[in-house]
């Protein structure tokens, strides 16, 4: 009986207040869109960026200013291809979707380039960092907020050389993405010429035992083994070479830096390196402002290395909907035009194929179970060192 | 090559081999008892691996941290929990279709198997990441020249030799192994001996499943890491390696397992493209055995009813 | 006795089957808000018990099986009315088409395993060639596209016959064990090999037939119609063109063959037949429908990758047919229809798709065998029934 009058209550009290708040927010609803890998093996990454994403559309819709409520359609590409493809035509050929934050996995970003392209579909990537995303064609649909990974790997190949290390053998995914890594990185190796390539090793994106290539290069016995690839192999690769008792140093890319590396190595994550573009979170211009907002949210979890850059893009997004309407060709037509507008991550310029400049790469080591900046960190001022560091 | 890496390479080998071959003594003792294909073995192995990480992280919320403790634990009770799975498959899905086509019996235990490895990737907290699975077993190692003798993988190879010899004692030596090899036989003279049918076929998915709980452990120490398809590589694996060996020969499922293995190894030394080649190799050279031999190397005894 | 013709069965159960389902299928696709998805579900699933209940069922398949030829045409009328509905919805349109091209390879899938009884556990790999084949010629030759389908179906029946040997030579299990191997074979191959794209997969370029793009927006008279129209035509024409000669293979003295073939292999020898020439038969005709298939479906998604074509996959191809009955064509349909369309709309299940079919097929397995719509025994004189 109870029951019964509770409940007749809170559901005229939410009759009532979804009645106010529909009167209220007489705006029109736009619908932006959000694809990342939410299940997998980088799923953290994924989940981090549509929360910052999810942030970014909350905080413009609390905003009383903005001429429209702003719905975010959120797809999962699982960090396959092939279902990057499915999720984009789906995404792409609703026409009530005006543009949308793209992609953590260069592997999926590459895929669909062509077709965002084919409907017309405006997009800004913000994590992945295969150049030939935007520069492969030179789409108007295709934009792109953070780094490529060129730069990534001259730092790599830099401080490689710096240390005094001499053989480097390369394990590398076969996607486009540990191609590309593996591409880059023995061209800025080579340049530098200090060091060199002893092996080169394809595995697949979803290997489980590494026994066969691990045992090739302990008859190798390299200084470094260089990883281009993401977290799920990269943990796997760390692990057994500790079984197979190689000791050499472990050098790997953006693809690993996240919480779920050291949680799934424990000890042996340390004395990992890992590079990154964009200088870390809080370092950022607006990093405090977001991390302010994000943890006020309290989502389950963190932003992860790439979060920051997902919230620009779909603040970017949202910015240009603001100033040209709900439009899929203004929407383009506005971000070909793309010169220091100001975002949390520094002032974004797109040239003239879509792609931001990130000049800050940051250098990581993993020290006491947390990526620590290199310049600050033991390693750097010779306190520990790393395996064969002399 | 030099001994030492060639050492390296047989010990990859065998410690693959003996994960096949518990996989495929399990494929090989359904049949035997019930003339079936049990597809979902593999995804049971998962089920089991996961039992374990659960159980240990169970145990830890307790505060025991012991590593052999918290290994016996998680081993019996995985254990346990699968022979039980077992049981339920047979009773429920197994035996109710053996009046029908033996392919249904194939196609149900694929379907089964499909809702275990979902099962697992969906409800099982954060199931589609891979897991890490804790290292329980000594980390020590002896470097004899380029060989990394581990002590770890030393003793997982002797417990699976023990688990694989005390199975071997079970069928031949014990009352309830004699009562099995029989309903292998010959279902209806058992019966008539006065063996409980249903009863002997309930033990041996128990023992069977059980096994693969054991294996699935055994594959969590060796990589440190759980994920909801492991099950299905080994599956398939341990399957063909099954009938490579001759289905219903536990001699041939343990052949079959490190043959199987064998071949992996011998494709990653032989194929200058490192391991990328190696599962297409075996399986290729699968299929080109069962040309050959169209019931397994171990030829098997059929007869049928005209 | 003489077969005296009987009282053929009335057109209209049939043709009012067929209106209702056409309409509730339009329904479904059109409805987008998830609790109306799932209300015309539970419907749905009410009414055809309530149907099979009241025993209607009965009376529309043998409407069915007398009037064949004109309820077939009712159902291509029925396919234009759904794409008339969905003339400028892009991704209705690509639900449909991939519904319509899954069912050409099931029926191909069913030459083998329900006429046959030949295991094909490797129905998305030959699937698969088809789409490769059609992504290196669209890119690397200038083959007339329609040329390049048919091309499609012959590799696939040319790799198929790699298999035939191990096929022809091993029994139930084993058999089962040879395509399967061959299914992860095949995506492992497609996964180290570069040359064909490797794990990032290929673009596959449209189709163009004499110079008109199918991946163009088409504007007739005012009226927008999707690009995927043009594909639309092309998979409507190709599975009623694959139905027919299902159907009339099964009715010919080949689908004898297979059909005895299947029942009991022994028996069949004894009484001539040679079985190794019939399996091979049924195997390179299935897997050449499934790789034609493969081939415009390719060219529909523009994108082939080998996680497309995994093992998984190829059981989904298998639980249509068991779930459609095992023989029947239009069981076939039906359940493709249901196996595509239903967990695309309802987005909450999206995730457990899998679980979900696989539940359903032990459902089916343990409690009625023979599929939801099972084929009929075999009529040998029009107008004979059972």
């Amino acid at each position: 009986m109870i029951r019964t009058g509770k409940l007749a209550t809170a559901g005229l009290t939410a009759l009532a207040i979804a009645l106010a708040v529909g009167v209220a927010s007489a705006k029109d609803k736009v619908k932006v869109g959000f694809i990342g890998p939410l299940t997998g093996g980088v799923s953290v990454n994924g989940i981090g960026g549509r929360n910052s994403a999810d942030l970014a559309v909350r905080l413009r819709n609390a905003d009383a200013k903005a001429k429209y409520t702003y719905e975010l359609v959120v797809l999962d590409d699982e960090c396959k291809p092939n279902v990057a493809v499915q999720v984009a035509t789906k995404m792409a050929a609703d026409k009530d979707i005006i543009a949308a934050a793209t992609h953590y996995c260069s592997s999926t970003a590459i895929a669909t380039v062509d077709t965002y392209h084919k409907f017309g579909f405006p997009v800004i990537v913000w994590g992945a960092v295969l150049p030939d995303i935007t520069y492969r064609n030179k789409y108007a649909e295709v934009h792109r907020v953070n780094g490529t990974m060129i730069n990534q790997n001259d730092v790599n190949a830099e401080l490689i050389s710096k240390l005094g290390f001499k053989t480097v053998a390369v394990i590398h995914d076969t996607t486009d993405y540990g191609k590309g890594h593996n591409k880059y990185f023995s061209e800025a190796l080579a340049r530098i010429g200090k060091a060199k390539i002893v092996g080169t090793f394809g595995v697949t994106a979803d290997q489980q035992d590494f026994a066969a290539e691990l045992t090739k290069i302990k008859a190798l016995n390299p200084d470094v083994i260089y990883f281009g690839g993401l977290t799920p192999i990269g943990v796997r690769i760390r692990s057994q070479m500790d079984k197979l008792g190689i000791k050499a140093v472990f050098d790997a890319t953006s693809g690993i830096v996240s919480d779920a590396y050291i949680q799934g190595l424990g000890p042996l994550a340390e004395g990992t390196l890992a590079f990154r573009e964009g200088a870390p979170t809080d370092k950022l211009p607006g990093g405090k402002f977001f991390m302010e907002k994000y943890n006020a949210q309290k989502y389950d979890n963190p932003p992860e290395a790439y979060g920051a850059f997902a919230f620009a893009a779909m603040s970017m997004i949202l910015d240009s909907i603001e100033k040209v309407g709900p439009d899929r060709n203004k929407v383009i037509a506005d971000l070909a035009n793309v010169k220091n507008r100001p975002s949390i991550v520094g002032n974004i310029t797109f040239d003239d194929h879509g792609q931001n400049t990130v000049a800050v790469i940051t250098k990581y080591v993993v020290q006491d179970g947390k990526f620590t900046e290199w310049d600050e960190s033991e390693y750097a001022s010779g306190k520990r060192k790393l395996p064969g560091q002399k | 090559m030099d001994l030492g890496l060639f050492a390296q390479y047989v010990m990859n080998g065998l410690m693959l081999g003996m994960m096949y071959a518990l996989v495929a003594v399990g494929f090989t003792l359904f049949f035997g008892v019930l003339d079936v294909i049990k597809f979902s073995h593999g995804d049971v192995l998962t089920v089991g691996a996961f039992t374990a990480l659960a159980t240990f992280a169970g145990l830890n919320v307790l505060g025991l941290k012991s590593q052999w403790f918290d290994l016996a634990i998680m081993l019996v009770l995985a254990t346990l929990a699968m022979a039980l799975l077992g049981m339920l498959i047979a009773r429920y899905l197994v035996m109710p279709l053996r009046s029908a086509p033996p392919l249904n019996t194939l196609l149900i235990t694929l379907m089964l198997g499909t809702v275990l490895r979902e099962s697992v990737r969906l409800f099982y907290p954060q199931g589609a990441n891979p897991k890490p699975f804790p290292a329980l077993l000594p980390r020590s190692s002896i470097d004899l020249g380029e060989f990394n003798l581990r002590l770890d993988n030393v003793l997982m190879l002797a417990a699976g030799v023990a688990v694989i010899v005390g199975l071997q004692y079970l069928l031949n030596r014990t009352k309830l192994g004699l009562a099995i090899r029989a309903v292998a036989q010959d279902e209806e003279t058992a019966r008539t001996m006065g063996i409980n049918f249903t009863a002997i076929v309930l033990v041996t998915f128990a023992i069977g499943s059980g096994l693969a709980a054991f294996a699935g452990v055994m594959d969590g120490l060796y990589y440190n890491e759980v994920n909801f398809g492991i099950g299905l590589y080994l599956g398939v694996v341990g399957f063909s390696a099954a009938i490579i060996g001759g289905l219903g020969s536990i001699y041939g499922a343990i052949l079959g397992g490190f043959l199987f293995a064998g071949l992996q190894t011998v494709g990653t030394v032989m194929l200058p493209f490192a391991s990328a080649y190696k599962d297409v190799f075996a399986f290729a050279v699968v299929i080109a055995i069962m040309a050959w031999r169209p019931t397994g190397l171990i030829r098997e005894k059929i007869s049928e009813r005209v | 006795m003489a077969t005296e013709e009987k009282a053929r069965a009335s057109l209209w159960p049939g043709l009012l089957a067929l209106a209702v389902a056409t309409a509730y299928l339009i329904a479904l696709l059109a409805v987008e808000k998830q609790a109306l998805i799932i209300a015309l579900l539970a419907f749905g699933i009410v009414a055809v018990l309530a149907g099979a209940w009241l025993g209607m069922f009965g009376s529309i398949s043998r409407s069915f099986a007398d009037h064949e030829d004109a309820l077939g045409l009712f159902t291509i009328v029925a396919l234009l009315a759904v794409a008339a509905v969905f003339h400028e919805d892009h991704f209705v349109l690509l639900l449909v088409i991939t519904a319509l091209l899954y069912s050409v390879a099931t029926l191909g899938l069913n030459i083998q395993f329900g006429y046959a009884g030949v295991l094909n556990f490797a129905g998305a790999s030959f699937f698969g060639i088809g789409a490769y084949t059609s992504a290196v010629l669209n890119g690397y030759t200038a083959v007339p596209h329609l040329i390049v389908l048919l091309i499609g179906g012959l590799v696939a029946a040319l790799i198929g016959s790699l298999l035939l040997l191990p096929v022809l030579r091993t029994r139930g299990h084993y058999a089962a064990v040879v395509t399967i191997a061959f299914a992860l074979l095949f995506k492992t191959f497609l996964e180290v090999n570069d040359v064909l794209g490797g794990p990032q997969g290929m673009q596959v370029k449209g189709m163009k037939i004499l110079g008109w793009s199918f991946n163009d927006n088409i504007e007739v008279g005012g009226v927008q119609l999707s690009f995927y129209m043009n594909y639309f035509v092309v998979s409507s024409l190709l599975l009623v063109g694959a139905f027919i000669v299902v159907r009339r293979l099964e009715r010919s003295w080949i689908g004898l063959n297979l059909d005895a073939l299947r029942l009991d292999e022994t028996a069949a020898s004894c009484f001539g037949l040679d079985i190794a020439r019939w399996k091979i038969t049924a195997f390179l005709i299935g897997n050449f429908l499934i790789g034609l298939a493969g081939a415009l479906f390719g060219m529909v998604g523009s994108f082939v990758a080998p996680n497309n074509y995994t093992f998984a996959d190829s059981l989904i191809l298998v639980s249509i047919i068991l779930l459609g009955g095992i023989g029947n064509p239009w069981g076939l349909i039906v359940a493709t229809f249901i196996v595509v369309v239903v967990p695309e709309k309802l987005q909450t299940i999206q995730e457990y798709r899998f679980l979900l079919y696989a539940l359903m097929v032990i459902a089916v397995l343990l409690f009625r065998p023979e599929g939801l719509l099972p084929r009929p025994v075999r009529r040998y004189f029009p107008g004979w029934r059972r």
